[in-house]
């Protein structure tokens, strides 16, 4: 069977930049004229209805968390990321089954497990780890909010009774597994310390080292999309004006 | 994993008469002296209520999301009911379990393997029974019971395109899910019981294949 499409995915701790990234990067190959699609893991309403009962609840459990981020998931898939591949398109997903890995992993659902509900979801084609310290990532979500969710928290887990300190963990437990997939090869690291524009340019420069873009079709310059994928009808490519260029 | 409990599986179609049952299985069991509880599809907390309201919205997604949220809504109910139950000794008694959300999908293209994958960790049942009838005995029921019932899109198969009318897709759909009940639960080593006969004959054969896992627990009534 040959492989179709491209598969971008990008993965990290929250507070990492990953989704800023992942938006430059679609937009960036939206520029070249290239069928692109973006994705996020976001919950679709039938799943946020319930997840909303079990955390208000508290009812969820690391198994019953596993299995309704894995049904948003497989929802994602079947509508968005597969039909894209199928046609050859190009596919970001801002999280893909390496967060469920990090997160349910931390959480103690075996690994096994995991990669069992989430072998539908073929390893992509390049996974960018953003990796920052633990302690960065957790002075820009944590800082300035007086308090954090319980599940958010992991307080679920019982670690400790003090939800900052819980996240610390948690975060913790979900940046150690990052690193074991690192080793594994199945995610690069990058390095995401630094301004949004030096990241950038370590994100294209990866992304050039690894992908292939000579399978994929350029949209037809004569197609009404083509000026749908330029937006405001900027050729980016030539374009010279504006500030600092 | 062992427990002092026992968990007896009622798997089958709509309408074969598996509610009715595992309610007399169930008073049986009581009145000999047995605690009960019933676990079943679409009954946890968590994910209860919405998959009984939202049903024709979860008909029009894709199957793995499907069988997603069915088994999200069963781990609820095992978590939270059936493992700490059969840990205290009580007898479960699924009304339907993991089976019954394999075969609707398989049926429709899914990956019958996949599926059982989400079930891995889930406890064995002790007893396994399959109820089933003759497709058109399913339509009399719904058709000619005590009130109509309105035939579901989903229920008659309607989704596999096999007819544009609703009960010849019906029968047809019904009687594949009948080979494949019948098949899986052979392979699963269940008991299959045709549910052709009276209430009380139905009920006996099911209370012969269950009675031998709950003899030791079953508590004589008496005479007075």
């Amino acid at each position: 069977m040959s492989k179709k499409g491209i598969l971008i995915a990008v993965e990290g701790m929250d507070g990492s930049g990953k989704s800023t990234q992942a938006k430059l990067l679609y937009h960036w190959l939206r520029a070249k004229g290239l069928p692109v699609f973006h994705t996020e893991w976001n919950s679709s309403k039938i799943v946020k209805e319930a997840t909303k009962i079990g955390k208000n609840t508290r009812r969820l459990l690391p198994i019953t968390f596993h299995m309704i981020h894995a049904a948003d998931f497989a929802d994602r898939w079947a509508q968005q990321i597969e039909p894209v591949l199928e046609i050859g398109g190009i596919v970001i997903c801002d999280r893909y089954k390496y967060t469920a890995m990090a997160r349910d992993g931390s959480r103690d659902v075996p690994r096994e497990v995991i990669e069992d509900t989430y072998s539908f979801a073929r390893e992509p084609d390049l996974t960018l780890y953003f990796d920052v310290p633990v302690d960065v990532s957790f002075d820009r979500i944590a800082k300035g909010r007086p308090k954090l969710k319980f599940y958010e928290a992991g307080m679920d887990m019982g670690w400790t009774s003090d939800p900052f300190e819980s996240y610390r963990i948690f975060q913790g437990k979900v940046s150690e597994i990052y690193s074991g997939l690192v080793e594994e090869g199945r995610i690069i690291r990058l390095d995401a310390q630094g301004t949004v524009a030096e990241v950038q340019s370590r994100v294209r420069g990866t992304f050039d080292e690894h992908i292939d873009l000579s399978s994929v079709q350029v949209i037809d310059q004569s197609d009404r999309l083509a000026q749908n994928l330029s937006e405001s009808g900027i050729d980016w490519l030539t374009y010279s004006g504006g500030e600092g260029q | 994993m062992s427990h002092a409990g026992k968990l007896i599986v009622i798997e089958g179609p709509d309408h074969v008469g598996r509610t009715l049952h595992s309610r007399l299985l169930s008073a049986r069991l009581k009145a000999n002296g047995i605690a009960t509880h019933t676990i079943g599809l679409a009954r946890s907390e968590l994910m209860g209520a919405i998959v009984k309201s939202r049903t024709a919205d979860i008909h029009q997604l894709n199957w793995r999301t499907r069988s997603l949220l069915y088994a999200t809504d069963l781990h609820d109910q095992i978590k939270h009911e059936a493992e700490p139950l059969l840990a205290a000794g009580f007898v479960v008694i699924a009304d339907r379990y993991s089976l019954t959300p394999r075969i609707r999908e398989q049926v429709r293209g899914g990956d019958g393997d996949w599926i059982d994958s989400l079930y891995s960790d889930t406890p064995e049942p002790d007893a396994l029974i399959v109820l089933h009838a003759g497709p058109r005995r399913l339509l009399d029921r719904i058709m000619f019971g005590e009130e109509l019932e309105a035939l579901n899109h989903f229920e008659a198969g309607m989704d596999l395109a096999l007819s544009t009318s609703i009960t010849s897709s019906f029968l047809q759909y019904q009687k594949i899910l009948r080979q494949e009940f019948q098949e899986a639960g052979k392979k699963a080593g269940a008991v299959l019981i045709p549910t052709r006969h009276t209430v009380q004959d139905v009920h006996d054969r099911i209370w012969e294949s269950v009675s031998p896992v709950v003899e030791h627990m079953l508590q004589p009534i008496g005479e007075n």
